[in-house]
This record gives structure tokens, C-alpha cells and sequence, in this order.
């Protein structure tokens, strides 16, 4: 079921109407069974893995609250990350791992001596990356007794498949997520008209924005090899925007449905095509929960940068490249594109780190210059267009193509002025760059104060009108045709 | 809370009133960009009677193409309505023909017959959820009843239904300003190299599901439930399998089967067939793989469709 589809208009109402006609403390029963159908209804052979996730993490963490010694908490917790980091490692690459190696072995001794090596096959969970990742905090949030008390089979259960975040996130902690759970959940009229505004906003990026972005990219990234350096242009500019508001958007909705039933969920975006800094967009503004998630759970465990400029360096390219691994197995298929993808960010956040002094030393003799509307636009400029360099590596199927892609680009990049001005720009193509201009518009008004907030003090007429605009333009603009969600592939 | 409830329903209102609107806007401007939906042809349609009724999939449709039906009509001096729709079986054209004889009447019925559409759901139940065919059936209380009991009876997803009557996908059309063609009719003129592996791909398309025995008797059924229909209404029918280059009829998954079973049903029925598939084997006649361009229509109607449509007013 997807926040798009039908059968999901007609599960919320539904799942929130039998919400509210339930007693506060059995209302977390009714939404474990809900998020159970909700994820069920993907594919019903999921459920297996969930559970078995859910009924090994929740003994596990029974274990690690009732031992006492230091090994034995240990030896648990290195059991329970094992297991579950495992199998997500498994899922994803020991197929890709399996298929590269009888390459290499083809390639080296020759195809007669060619090995093969038996294939898991599996088709990995819809979700797996997410909910393992919840598991692993779990488990490290008990061991480190940062969630204190004794869990429910259920809450834990409720934690790890709570249908708005199972599929893609945000990756929120135990620590925020079952202290709500356990003080009863109650749905305010407040948060449900902030829940309503979110779910829509979040619904017109994806299948407004996104989606309208998704087939012009697609088209273009399908024949790299025969497309002109405009159109790759266009596509590496379009596909930047596509991915933040489809991922947004799947995110903005699944806060927006937590709220309808009191559940505050952690914030995954914050404008991120605005940051001033590579650093500032992975550290800040964009997906949030796994920038913090990699910062907890494996940057600081490293040392993060307490032991020595070196360490700092190194644990810096280690979470990066552990990210790209981590998004290995998107849609866009296994590959080394993503090893890249990650290492190039780890690049951005060294180069970051070794001149972070000498701009320092600069903002402090310049102060006026520094701060300066031209400059600041300059640096949200140039980041931006590092990070859209990143997604080329994201989005193209082998780096080859993502190689021909921004070879192209820069040795064509003199000419494409001239080029523009006799390109055969599509109504489609108006309407994207349309589309992409309203959502900066939006974004740079709502940098300045929430929209939200703006919208709750402004006229009835006013609030009303968006809504009405917003409410037609999903169903005028919209495409509705059951395109997942790209995060919803991992 | 019962200020916030009052204030949830008068947005509704409002919002409901402002969809009616835009449903009404929809609507006029499907009738001004529509063509070649069989409801629309049947709204807009000036005669109340015609003497051929043309029902199939796409291979029927190209008698439609550029003008092509008004030549056959002053070639033969008879109405000809073509009701044809791409990628619909048995099923769907019996929707569109009970539909169709609720106002009119037709004294014969030309169906294309197509293996495929006797295979699989997708070309049945399937298309009637379509948002390619829904955006452009104009709205009549008529027509959703009796999607309503296709629904109930056959089958068909009740979210077409809702789709229909709610006009979501005539208002969510992204194509609303365009005029309504299929894409084949802008490439009528075009002569097709023939290609091995677009063959390929176009019948792995057209059979999804391979050749279930059980489809083919179902849907042969279905078929048989049409014609009773039009016999009932006065109809006689007349079968065709319409020309098809030699390359793509070869790989026609398991023909025979289907060619005995509706053999054994038009016998049964004392119903005439023509079986005109290898009539024109020059790739010159096709503007794809399998559909007939404008020079593979007007040999194909001069040669052999003109003397079947003629002849039987003539009986």
C-alpha cells in the first residue's frame, strides 16, 4: 500500500476513526495490528522477516537490560548487531559480491575455469534498510542506557513497524518514539491540522513535483550515450530535484501521519538545497535521522573527531562510504556507482574540514563580505551543484555512464549557452522548471519562518484558498499512477 | 471541537462545490478534444441507425484513421460506425455494444477478432480501469450502471467505477488539451521495416499471461454472450481476422487453439468468418508491426472488406 494509492485513503481514515473510538492506553494495540495489515498488504511474506526481527531484537534487549556483567552485555549486543547487520549486508550485496567475484575469476583465469558460486536469490524486504537500522539503535540505546525500563514485546513491535516511517524512514529513535507510546497517545486538533498540512505538502512534491520530474530524467539517464549535453544538463538538474521531493515528500507525509495519532516523529529535511556547505547539508538539512544515525551509532563510536586529525579524516571517509553502502541496492540497482557516490561526499567533507580555518580566519578579517547576500547565494550555488555532481553518481546505471554523463557536460560546457537558445524545450519541460522554481519560492519563504506557522496566523480566506490551491493541484497536476517511492527500494 | 467539525464540513462544501466545477470544465473540454473513444463516437454520433458496426482492438481501428471510415461509407453508400478500442477483448466490447444499443440499432456487426484479447484479463476486466479510456467516456448515469453491474458481475475493479463517476482521471488528464488520437493513427502513413525483436517484445506484450485454456473459454464465452446480444437487437454478425505481416503471425503463441475454439463457436452460431490474416504479406502495408497503414486499408478494404460489407446488406 502507498501514502498514493487508494486503498491508503481509505486505510487512514479507517485506522484513525477505530484510533479514536479506543481507550488511550490500548490505542498502541490497534496501531501495531494496522501497521502489520499496512506492511502485509506489500507483500505478505514480509511480515515473516519483520516479526522475526522484532521477536530477536526485543529478547535481545530483554537480555542486555537483565545482565550485569560488562562481557556478557557485550557479547549481546556484538550478537544482536551481528544478526541484524548481517542479514542486511547479506540482502544486499551477497548476490552482487557473488555475481563480481565469477566476473573477476572469468576475467582472470578465463571462462573454463570460471567459478560459480551458489545465490541467495532473495528479494530483500521492502524497507529492511530502515527497520534494521531502528533495530540496531534499539539495541545500542539499551546497551549505552539511553532507554531505560523494561520494553513490551508490542511497543517494541509497534517501534519497529509503525506503518508511516516502516517503508522510508525517518530512521527515528526508540528514545523519542516509545516514550510517547507508553504515555498513551492522544491526537489534539492542533496537530492533526499541522498532520493534514504536512501529508499535503508532502503529496505535492511527490506526485506533483517529483513525479512530473521522474519521466523527462528517467528518458534521459535510459540513453546517456545519445543524449545531448543539454538534455543531461537538464536531467542531472531535474533528478536532484526529483529525489529531494520524493524522498521528502515520502517523509513529510509519514510525519504528517504520525501526528493524526499524536506520534512526533524526528524532522529527516530541512531545505537542504539551501545549505551554505557540503557539511551543512549532510550535517543539518538533509535526511536528517541517517546523518544523525551514522554520527551516533559510528562516527563517535570511532572517535569521531576527538582522536587526532588523522582518525578524523579517516572515521569522516568511513561514514560516508558506509552511507554509500548504504544506498547500494536503491532502485537504480547494486553497484560501484554508490561506493563512489559516497567516497565523493567523504571528498566534499575532507576538503570541508582542511580549509574550515581559513574561511574562518577570512569571515573574521571580512565580516561584511562574509556575510553578504551575493556571497551567500554564491555559496548555496556552488553546494548545491557539488551535491547535484554526487547524484549523477546516484542515479546512472554504472560509472561509466555517470562518467560519460559529466564528461559530456564539462567539455560541452563552453557551448551551452548557444546550445540553450536552440534547444527544443517541451511543454514538460516548462512545467518542471515551473514546478521547480514554485518549490525554491516556497523553500526560501519558509527558511525565513514556517509556512505552517505563517499559515495558522493568517485570515481564514487566505489558509483556505492555499489548501483549496494545494488540494486542486494534486488532483489537476498530479500523476497518480502508483510510482514507489524511490527510498522505498532500499 | 464542535466549532473545528463544523468548520471540516463547510470546507467540504466548499471544496465539493469548487469540484463540481471543475468535473463540469472536464467534461467540456473532453467533448471538444475527444475522438476516438467508442462512448464519445456513440454520444456525438448523428444517425440512430447504422448499417456495420465495427468492434475489436486496435488492428480494427486503422478503418477509422484520417478520414478512412467516410471513404468506405461513400465507397459502399452505407453507415459505418467504428467502435473499435486499442487492447480491448470480448468483455469491453460488449460493454461498449449494450451501451450502444440502448439509443441505437445497428443491422450488422463487424467484429476484428484478435487471439490476444482472448487470453488475458488485461485486455478485459483490466481495461475497464484504464485512465487512457476513462478520461475520455463522457458521463452518463447509463454508462455507470452498467460499469456498476460489470462490477458486481464480471469482475471489473469497483475503483473504475469510482474513477468514472468521480471523473478523477478526465480531471487529472495530462493530455486534457490535446486532440484525442492514438498514437498509431500518427504514424498511418509510415511504412514499417519489419524487426525480428520488436516482433518479439510485441507479443510478449500482447500475451502476459501466455495462452491459458482457461482464459481462451472464458473469454470465448463472453464472446458468445456478445454475440446473442446483437442478435437479439437484430444484428446479423460477421467475423474477420484482419491482415497481418508474416513475421508476426508466425509467432503467434498457440493460433490453432484459438482459431478451433471460436471455429467451433461461429459454426454453432451459423455465423459467418473470414479468416483474411495472410491476405497482404508485403511489409509495405504496415505502419508497425502487426496494424495496417493507409496503403494496407485501402488495398485491404478494396480487395476484401468492400464485397463482405456490401454482400451481406445485400442478403
Amino acid at each position: 500500500m502507498l501514502f498514493t494509492s487508494l486503498e491508503f485513503f481509505v486505510f487512514l481514515p479507517l485506522a484513525l476513526l477505530l484510533f479514536a473510538a479506543l481507550p488511550v492506553g490500548k490505542r498502541w494495540v490497534w496501531l501495531l495490528l494496522a501497521s502489520y495489515a499496512f506492511y502485509g498488504a506489500l507483500r505478505p511474506f514480509n511480515l515473516v522477516f519483520l516479526g522475526a526481527v522484532t521477536l530477536f531484537i526485543w529478547g535481545c534487549g530483554a537480555a542486555l537490560q537483565r545482565a550485569t556483567g560488562e562481557r556478557s552485555r557485550r557479547l549481546l549486543l556484538a550478537a544482536g548487531l551481528v544478526v541484524v547487520i548481517g542479514s542486511l549486508f547479506a540482502f544486499k550485496f551477497y548476490d552482487f559480491i557473488a555475481g563480481e567475484l565469477e566476473r573477476l575469476a572469468g576475467e582472470a583465469f578465463g571462462t573454463g575455469s570460471a567459478i560459480s558460486l551458489p545465490r541467495l536469490a532473495i528479494t530483500t524486504p521492502v524497507g529492511y534498510s530502515f527497520y534494521a537500522f531502528s533495530a540496531v539503535s534499539y539495541l545500542i540505546d539499551i546497551f549505552s542506557r539511553r532507554l531505560p525500563g523494561q520494553q513490551s514485546a508490542g511497543q517494541v513491535a509497534l517501534y519497529l513497524a509503525w506503518f508511516p516511517k516502516i517503508l522510508a524512514g525517518p530512521i527515528d529513535r526508540a528514545t523519542n518514539f516509545l516514550p510517547q507510546v507508553c504515555a498513551g497517545l492522544r491526537a489534539d486538533p492542533d496537530r492533526l491540522v499541522l498532520g493534514l498540512q504536512l501529508i499535503g505538502w508532502g503529496l505535492i512534491k511527490k506526485v506533483v513535483i517529483a513525479d512530473n520530474l521522474a519521466p523527462l530524467v528517467d528518458k534521459i539517464f535510459g540513453i546517456a550515450a545519445f543524449a545531448s549535453p543539454i538534455d543531461l544538463l537538464i536531467s542531472v538538474y531535474f533528478f536532484a530535484f526529483q529525489i529531494y521531493c520524493d524522498f521528502s515528500g515520502y517523509t513529510d507525509i509519514a510525519i504528517g501521519v504520525s501526528l493524526l495519532f499524536g506520534l512526533q516523529l524526528m524532522e529527516n529535511f530541512r531545505r537542504p538545497y539551501l545549505s551554505r556547505s557540503t557539511a551543512e547539508f549532510w550535517g543539518q538539512r538533509w535526511h536528517i535521522s541517517l546523518g544523525r544515525w551514522f554520527r551516533d551509532y559510528l562516527y563517535i563510536p570511532l572517535g569521531g573527531g576527538r582522536a587526532g586529525p588523522v582518525r578524523q579524516y579517516l572515521n569522516l571517509m568511513l561514514v560516508f562510504v558506509a552511507s554509500g553502502l548504504w544506498h547500494a541496492g536503491l532502485g537504480y540497482g547494486v553497484g560501484w556507482t554508490f561506493l563512489v557516490w559516497g567516497a565523493l561526499n567523504g571528498g566534499y567533507q575532507w576538503a570541508g574540514l582542511a580549509t574550515r580555518a581559513f574561511w574562518s580566519r577570512v569571515g573574521a578579517r571580512l565580516p561584511r563580505v562574509s556575510n553578504s547576500l551575493p556571497l551567500l547565494v554564491l555559496r548555496v550555488l556552488l553546494t548545491f551543484h557539488l551535491i547535484a555532481i554526487t547524484w549523477v553518481f546516484f542515479r546512472a546505471r554504472s560509472l561509466g555512464d555517470a562518467w560519460l554523463i559529466l564528461k559530456k557536460i564539462a567539455l560541452n560546457s563552453i557551448e551551452i549557452p548557444s546550445l540553450l537558445s536552440r534547444f527544443p524545450f517541451t511543454a514538460e519541460h516548462y512545467t518542471a522548471f515551473a514546478l521547480i522554481a514554485f518549490l525554491i519560492g516556497v523553500e526560501i519563504v519558509d527558511e525565513r519562518r514556517s509556512i505552517f506557522q505563517r499559515l495558522a496566523a493568517a485570515p481564514v480566506m487566505v489558509r483556505w484558498g492555499i489548501w483549496y490551491l494545494a488540494i486542486f493541484a494534486l488532483l489537476i497536476l498530479g500523476r497518480w499512477q502508483a510510482r514507489e517511492f524511490i527510498y522505498m527500494q532500499f | 471541537m464542535r466549532r473545528l467539525v463544523k468548520s471540516a464540513l463547510l470546507f467540504i462544501a466548499i471544496g465539493l462545490a469548487i469540484y463540481a466545477g471543475v468535473y463540469y470544465a472536464a467534461e467540456q473540454l473532453m467533448y471538444r478534444t475527444g475522438r476516438s473513444n467508442p462512448f464519445l463516437k456513440i454520444a456525438v454520433a448523428q444517425e440512430s441507425e447504422v448499417d456495420w458496426l465495427v468492434l475489436g482492438a486496435s488492428h480494427a481501428m486503422p478503418l477509422d484513421f484520417a478520414g478512412f471510415n467516410a471513404h468506405m461509407q461513400s465507397e459502399t453508400g452505407l453507415r459505418i460506425l467504428n467502435l473499435a478500442a486499442p487492447g480491448t477483448g470480448p468483455l469491453y466490447n460488449r460493454f461498449v455494444l449494450e451501451h450502444f444499443l440502448r439509443t441505437h440499432r445497428a443491422r450488422n456487426v463487424l467484429y476484428v477478432v484478435d487471439s490476444f484479447a482472448f487470453y488475458s484479463r488485461s485486455w478485459n476486466e483490466e481495461r475497464f480501469a484504464d485512465s487512457k479510456l476513462l478520461r475520455r467516456t463522457p458521463f452518463e448515469p447509463a454508462i455507470a450502471r452498467r460499469l456498476w453491474a460489470y462490477a458486481r458481475d464480471e469482475g471489473v475493479d469497483p475503483r473504475a467505477v469510482l474513477d468514472y463517476v468521480s471523473g478523477f482521471s478526465k480531471i487529472n488528464n495530462r493530455e486534457r488539451f490535446e486532440r484525442d488520437i492514438w498514437e498509431g493513427e500518427r504514424q498511418f502513413d509510415r511504412v514499417y521495416p519489419p524487426s525480428a525483436s520488436a516482433v518479439k517484445k510485441r507479443i510478449a506484450y500482447l500475451y502476459p499471461d501466455q495462452t491459458p485454456a482457461a482464459a481462451l473459454s472464458r473469454y470465448v464465452e463472453e464472446f458468445s454472450t456478445l454475440v446473442a446480444t446483437a442478435r437479439r437487437a437484430g444484428a446479423s454478425v460477421v467475423v474477420i481476422k484482419m491482415p497481418t505481416p508474416p513475421q508476426y503471425r508466425s509467432q503467434l503463441p498457440d493460433e490453432t487453439a484459438f482459431d478451433q475454439a471460436i471455429s467451433r463457436l461461429l459454426a454453432a452460431r451459423d455465423l459467418s468468418f473470414y479468416d483474411l490474416s495472410q491476405t497482404l504479406s508485403d511489409s509495405r502495408f504496415y505502419f508497425d508491426t502487426d496494424h495496417l497503414n493507409r496503403t494496407g486499408v485501402t488495398e485491404f478494404f478494396a480487395r476484401d472488406l468492400k464485397p463482405i460489407l456490401v454482400s451481406a446488406i445485400g442478403n
